[in-house]
């Protein structure tokens, strides 16, 4: 691994990369869901918060992140690297740098545009929030900017570490569907099931509660608690891409 | 040596592509690595450029071990890969001075250097255009460029002159020369025999895996026999074959037509005149005797044991 060649990886795959353009572009195209969402929520369900201090639009925002974000990471990463693969392009790069910085810099190019695309919705929000209630709750919206940003951080990993398994784009876009169906699917079992603790969903959601009335009783450790899960299911899946990729036959 | 390695194995499943390869590629020589399809010289170029990790063996470039020290190697090797794409929608420019910089230059340092390499291999007025209206050739020049980025001290090349037209060719090989006249050693995969001649001063042929021989070209030429001697025979009888065969320079020989017969000879000494005089004391006439000296083509037919 050498910081010098993640920047210089992930600076070109943000800015003159083969697919920058259109990941930025369903970026922005997230923001105006979002943007949506809390429009309408202004017109159409204002009535059902009527008595609880205004319509929480953080909390809109993270469950519009929560439900559309892990289907925009699949269609913006499953083929992160298996374009690279299929086309050879990456025999050029791994020639000249190590293989953990070309994983880490597609990474951190990918958290970055999502990150991005978190802040934008969460100064959206703050935007609202202060033209209905003339309120500023910052606590929520950092909440929302880190717990959304992990959330689809776990995402971008699960399918970084897809794409590299994979020889070409098809059988990526094929394995990552898959996988999210499966996902979903372990999310469906319930609470009662372990399985749940296998998904992101279930990391994601719980800070759902956080979210609705903050600070919450149990406290800042809970929160801290819920976002290093987070993190820890990101990484986990990011440390499986690097010891993939040092496997992996070019 | 610029490149060497030790007891190198490279298994795929259970089949073993790569079988013991002993390899020494002497500083400053352009090294021609020659082998059938599937013979595992893509094989050999990943596992020495680091694209692929050997099963067993080890892999040493300029003295340094790639397993330990990849780092390092990179620096000083240059790898054009075989069938490998770039960004259609980038320009030529644009993908050497990011390659220059992963290779650990600064931006200008990488600008200047994509700009003098760039002209050097002919696409001077091309830089600007996208990699996406380039031909195969371009291409190819364009991923010899990107290799050269650095000054690297060994350049290794898969396939380089595969689906190029014969002025490709001829414009590749000048390349190449022009890098190894300024001290760059060059490890060159081929299908192409007359290219190898013509430009190598190494050969190492690789077969089924295994490295079968590895010397200067001259020594590969002359390895099994030195030279063919076509004799035309009327009366040619199996008992004369046999007799001919017993001959002490006679490495083989083999029936092309029904009065002629190739004879393989490992001799310093003109032999014609012993042949003949055996061939008529056996009732042969010979209306026909040529030698021919062996070229790079049938020695690789020779060596590999290939029948056509």
């Amino acid at each position: 691994m050498n910081f010098s060649e993640i920047h210089i990886i992930g600076e070109d795959e943000t800015f003159r990369g083969s697919k920058s353009k259109y990941v930025w572009l369903f970026g922005g195209i997230f923001i105006f869901l979002c943007f949506l969402a809390m429009h309408y929520s202004t017109s159409y369900i204002s009535f059902l918060f009527s008595n609880s201090g205004g319509i929480p639009y953080t909390l809109i925002s993270y469950l519009v992140v929560l439900s559309i974000g892990p289907f925009m990471v699949m269609i913006t990463s499953f083929d992160i690297v298996s374009s690279e693969t299929e086309t050879g392009s990456l025999r050029y790069i791994i020639s000249k740098a190590h293989r953990s910085s070309f994983v880490l810099g597609k990474f951190s190019f990918l958290f970055l545009v999502f990150t991005s695309m978190s802040f934008g919705v969460a100064l959206i929000s703050l935007i609202y929030q202060y033209s209905t209630s003339n309120t500023f709750q910052f606590e929520k919206i950092v909440l929302f900017l880190i717990s959304s940003s992990l959330y689809l951080g776990c995402f971008i990993s699960i399918f970084l570490f897809i794409s590299i398994l994979s020889a070409n784009n098809k059988i990526s876009f094929a394995m990552s569907a898959v996988f999210l169906g499966i996902l979903i699917f372990f999310f469906l079992q319930g609470d009662e099931s372990y399985l749940k603790y296998f998904t992101p969903y279930y990391y994601g959601i719980k800070n759902i509660e956080f979210m609705k009335s903050f600070p919450v009783e149990a406290g800042y450790l809970k929160i801290f608690e819920s976002l290093c899960s987070m993190l820890l299911y990101m990484l986990v899946f990011l440390f499986m891409s690097l010891a993939a990729i040092n496997r992996r036959d070019l | 040596m610029a490149i060497s390695t030790k007891n190198l194995y490279k298994k795929y499943g259970s089949r073993f592509v790569l079988e013991n390869l002993f390899l020494n590629v002497e500083k400053g020589s352009i090294y021609g690595f020659l082998g059938r399809n599937g013979a595992g010289k893509t094989t050999t170029i990943k596992l020495l450029s680091g694209l692929s990790t050997p099963t067993q063996g080890q892999i040493f470039v300029d003295g340094m071990d790639l397993s330990s020290e990849s780092g390092k190697v990179k620096q000083i090797l240059g790898l054009v890969p075989q069938d490998s794409g770039f960004y259609d929608e980038r320009t030529a420019l644009s993908h050497m001075v990011y390659y220059g910089r992963l290779k650990g230059l600064s931006k200008k340092e990488s600008l200047e250097q994509s700009r003098v390499l760039l002209d050097q291999v002919g696409l001077g007025n091309e830089m600007f255009k996208k990699v996406g209206y380039f031909s195969h050739g371009m291409k190819t020049r364009l991923g010899i460029a990107q290799a050269l980025l650095n000054n690297p001290e060994v350049l290794i090349l898969d396939e380089p002159t595969n689906g190029l037209d014969p002025v490709g060719i001829r414009q590749i090989r000048q390349i190449l020369r022009e890098c190894n006249n300024n001290g760059i050693t060059i490890f060159l995969s081929s299908h192409n025999l007359l290219e190898i001649q013509e430009i190598c001063t190494y050969v190492g042929i690789l077969d089924k895996g295994k490295l079968i021989a590895e010397s200067t070209i001259e020594k590969i030429r002359h390895l099994e026999s030195n030279g063919v001697i076509t004799v035309g025979v009327y009366n040619l009888s199996s008992e004369m074959v046999s007799l001919i065969e017993s001959l002490k320079f006679v490495v083989k020989t083999e029936l092309k037509a029904e009065h002629i017969l190739e004879i393989f000879v490992n001799s310093r000494t003109d032999v014609k005149p012993e042949i003949n005089r055996l061939i008529v004391e056996n009732g042969g006439q010979v209306f026909k005797l040529i030698e021919n000296s062996l070229s790079l083509e049938d020695a690789f037919f020779d060596v590999t044991r290939i029948k056509l």
